[in-house]
């Protein structure tokens, strides 16, 4: 992969919570994170609540608001350094050529505002187009995401969670950007609408070559749907590799775990365990492998030495017994499907 | 297996806008089904389809527009007492589904299951409370330890643990679980399905577990009953209904569950929920199924047994045609 193909470059970004108690008592939400977006690219994160995916996100976007604060590294979009821009040169990035869609569109969007005062408030905060310009394209971008424009009257709580948050994509692409940041856009939708909504997408994405960020807690949802995966664990990547890949042969035991941890609607009806334990405190990192509490596999260097991301295998994982390949496949055994 | 409750016809309306206005909104329209001793059933449907009306019906939150609940035999609307009231309030407690909203934060966590011991089981001394508050804690999986916790100290999984630990400190026949599981994180879900299996298993209470995921569905629940628009589209054993889905629209339901092993399946339904104010006659999944026929908008389909035990209200799939209308 080339430098020119690369949209987005995030490098050693860290993002800590600044506490009153002084700076022994910050927390670090994203711990050293590095990855790449190409041109085109549907990048999946997901991770647990409070693994620090939703604070990366709002990093990347630089939206961090205090006691938030990017401490380190540097987030490259297009060849620029977003980390230390003004308000002003942020403007003029954001939403044209980076824009990011909300978790909940019952609260990103404006409850006292048709959706096409919404749309003609985003438009002028970047030119000044005329009214016809407006109307043209507010109407393209709801038909994008199939709504009808007429729609463009009404208000939030008169359409559906699942017309609501396409709303809320259409608003995304009013400039065409080159990449769109997306934190859970599905979550509040049931399965069928989120499984519409995906697809539509994924259609978008393919149509008009924009990148795509897509933060999620289901793995499963997006399987079928990103090009690479990242998973992340209290703050630091523990895995990165193509998508496929790592659902055929996931190589962290806490990925193995969370695959693991979804019961199916196809085949035998297997007990299942989960993952034992429960995440851990940003406050209180356990030492060594921040994994190791929940890891079945742990050995006693895993409590005392903290892994780096190794590539195995063409992914990059954050494991000490994949990096010296000393996790037997009698071992996974017991994990594996 | 004998049965614990059965629901007759069952139907909540809710009068909606102003003063004057005579629309109401259908959300439970003529439902009945049965729950029987020792079993989970699953109550699928997606969002405002009822599922939590036909919860708070059976918790006696609402009264029903009409209809009528049998527990054990009796009819709920002979209840008249405070006294006959809680009874059955304990023997049919509710889990919720937001951990972080349903425990007082300014209490310690012993302080609702004290309170329900004492409310519902005043024979017991404080010392004997005190106990059975530790008994309920170890077999929901925590340590006696967390009775002095607050709720901060819990993580969302603890929590719903505490969820489960209340209605059980009751002696209940029957728990009303709505959505338990969908607010807690993948990793954690599992253990809290385990334990619903555990508890129907090792101490004999059924569960109404009120769910919009099919797959967890699967994995703890007896029989499954879909809900769409205030009714019931199919209800059977889990796995017959599942292998052999008749209604279309778990059909629907089950081509868009995502399964990273399967296959990705082409769907085309937008997932557009309908509205059931002042509803006409006619099967309320016709706009959105392909296979609607002249029948589907004029009579409201009713539920028959297709197979054994396995009802389905769909007009197509009563003529015994074989019902295809989204691949899995």
């Amino acid at each position: 992969m080339s430098e020119a193909h690369e949209i987005l470059e995030v490098s050693g970004l860290s993002v800590d919570y600044l506490l009153p108690q002084g700076p022994g008592a910050d927390v670090r939400a994203v711990d050293d994170v590095s990855f790449t977006v190409d041109r085109g690219e549907f990048l999946g994160i997901v991770g647990e609540s409070g693994c620090g995916k939703s604070t990366l996100l709002f990093a990347v976007a630089q939206l961090l608001a205090p006691p938030a604060e990017l401490t380190a590294g540097t987030v490259k979009f297009k060849g620029t350094n977003l980390v230390g821009l003004t308000d002003r040169q942020l403007s003029a990035i954001r939403w044209c050529d980076l824009s990011v869609v909300m978790q909940s569109a019952m609260n990103a969007l404006n409850p006292v505002k048709s959706i096409g005062a919404q749309f003609k408030d985003a438009l002028q905060a970047h030119g000044k187009p005329s009214k016809e310009e407006i109307a043209a394209r507010s109407a393209a971008v709801m038909q994008m995401v199939g709504i009808d424009p007429v729609h463009l009257k009404s208000y939030p709580h008169q359409l559906s969670g699942g017309m609501r948050q396409r709303a809320m994509i259409a608003m995304a692409m009013l400039f065409t950007p080159d990449l769109i940041i997306m934190d859970e856009p599905t979550s509040a939708l049931d399965v069928v609408a989120q499984r519409a909504l995906m697809v539509q997408i994924k259609e978008l994405q393919q149509t008009y070559g924009f990148a795509v960020i897509f933060v999620t807690h289901d793995m499963s949802l997006i399987s079928h749907f990103s090009d690479r995966l990242m998973v992340m664990y209290a703050g630091q990547i523990d895995e990165l590799g193509a998508t496929r890949t790592i659902f055929g042969r996931p190589l962290h035991p806490y990925t193995q775990g969370l695959l693991e941890a979804f019961p199916s609607i196809h085949g035998p009806r297997v007990p299942l365990k989960g993952i034992p334990g429960s995440p851990p405190d940003l406050a209180m990192i356990p030492a060594g492998c921040r994994f190791h509490p929940r890891c079945p596999h742990a050995v006693e260097r895993c409590t005392v030495t903290a892994p780096d991301l190794y590539p195995v295998d063409g992914d990059l994982v954050r494991c000490l017994r994949r990096q010296d390949g000393s996790l037997s496949s009698r071992e996974e055994g017991s994990l594996s499907r | 297996m004998s049965e614990l409750l059965r629901a007759e016809r069952l139907t909540r309306y809710f009068k909606i806008g102003g003063l004057l206005s005579r629309r109401t909104l259908h959300a439970v329209d003529d439902v009945s089904f049965s729950i029987g001793e020792h079993e989970i059933v699953a109550l699928a449907g997606e969002s405002g389809s009822g599922k939590s009306t036909v919860a708070r019906v059976l918790a006696r939150v609402y009264q029903p527009t009409s209809g009528q609940v049998y527990f054990e035999g009796k009819p709920l609307s002979a209840i008249r007492s405070r006294r006959d009231g809680l009874r059955y309030a304990s023997l049919v407690p509710m889990v919720f589904q937001d951990p972080f909203a349903s425990i007082n934060p300014v209490f310690r966590v012993q302080h609702g299951v004290l309170r329900i011991l004492k409310l519902h089981r005043p024979e017991l001394s404080a010392k004997q409370r005190l106990d059975e508050a530790a008994r309920v804690f170890g077999v929901v999986g925590l340590g006696a330890d967390m009775l002095q916790r607050f709720p901060y100290e819990l993580s969302g999984g603890q929590r719903q643990r505490v969820g489960f630990a209340q209605a059980l400190a009751m002696r209940p026949k029957l728990i009303l679980a709505d959505e338990p599981v969908s607010m807690l994180d993948v990793s954690i879900r599992i253990g809290l399905l385990n334990l619903m299996a555990k508890l129907r298993d090792e101490e004999g209470v059924s569960i109404l577990y009120i769910t919009h995921d099919i797959a967890s569905a699967r994995y703890v629940a007896d029989r499954l009953i879909v809900m769409y628009a205030g009714q019931i589209a199919e209800s059977g054993p889990i796995e017959d209904v599942l292998t052999t889905a008749k209604h279309p629209y778990t059909q629907l339901l089950l081509s868009a569950v995502p399964d990273p092993m399967a296959p990705l399946s082409q769907v085309t339904d937008r997932g557009e929920p309908p509205k059931v104010i002042d509803p006409t006659p006619g099967c309320r999944f016709r706009w959105r199924c392909p296979l609607a026929i002249e029948q589907c908008s004029a009579v409201t389909p009713a539920l028959a047994e297709v197979q054994p035990n396995h009802e389905v209200a769909c007009h197509v799939a009563q003529t015994g045609a074989e019902v295809r209308a989204f691949a899995s």
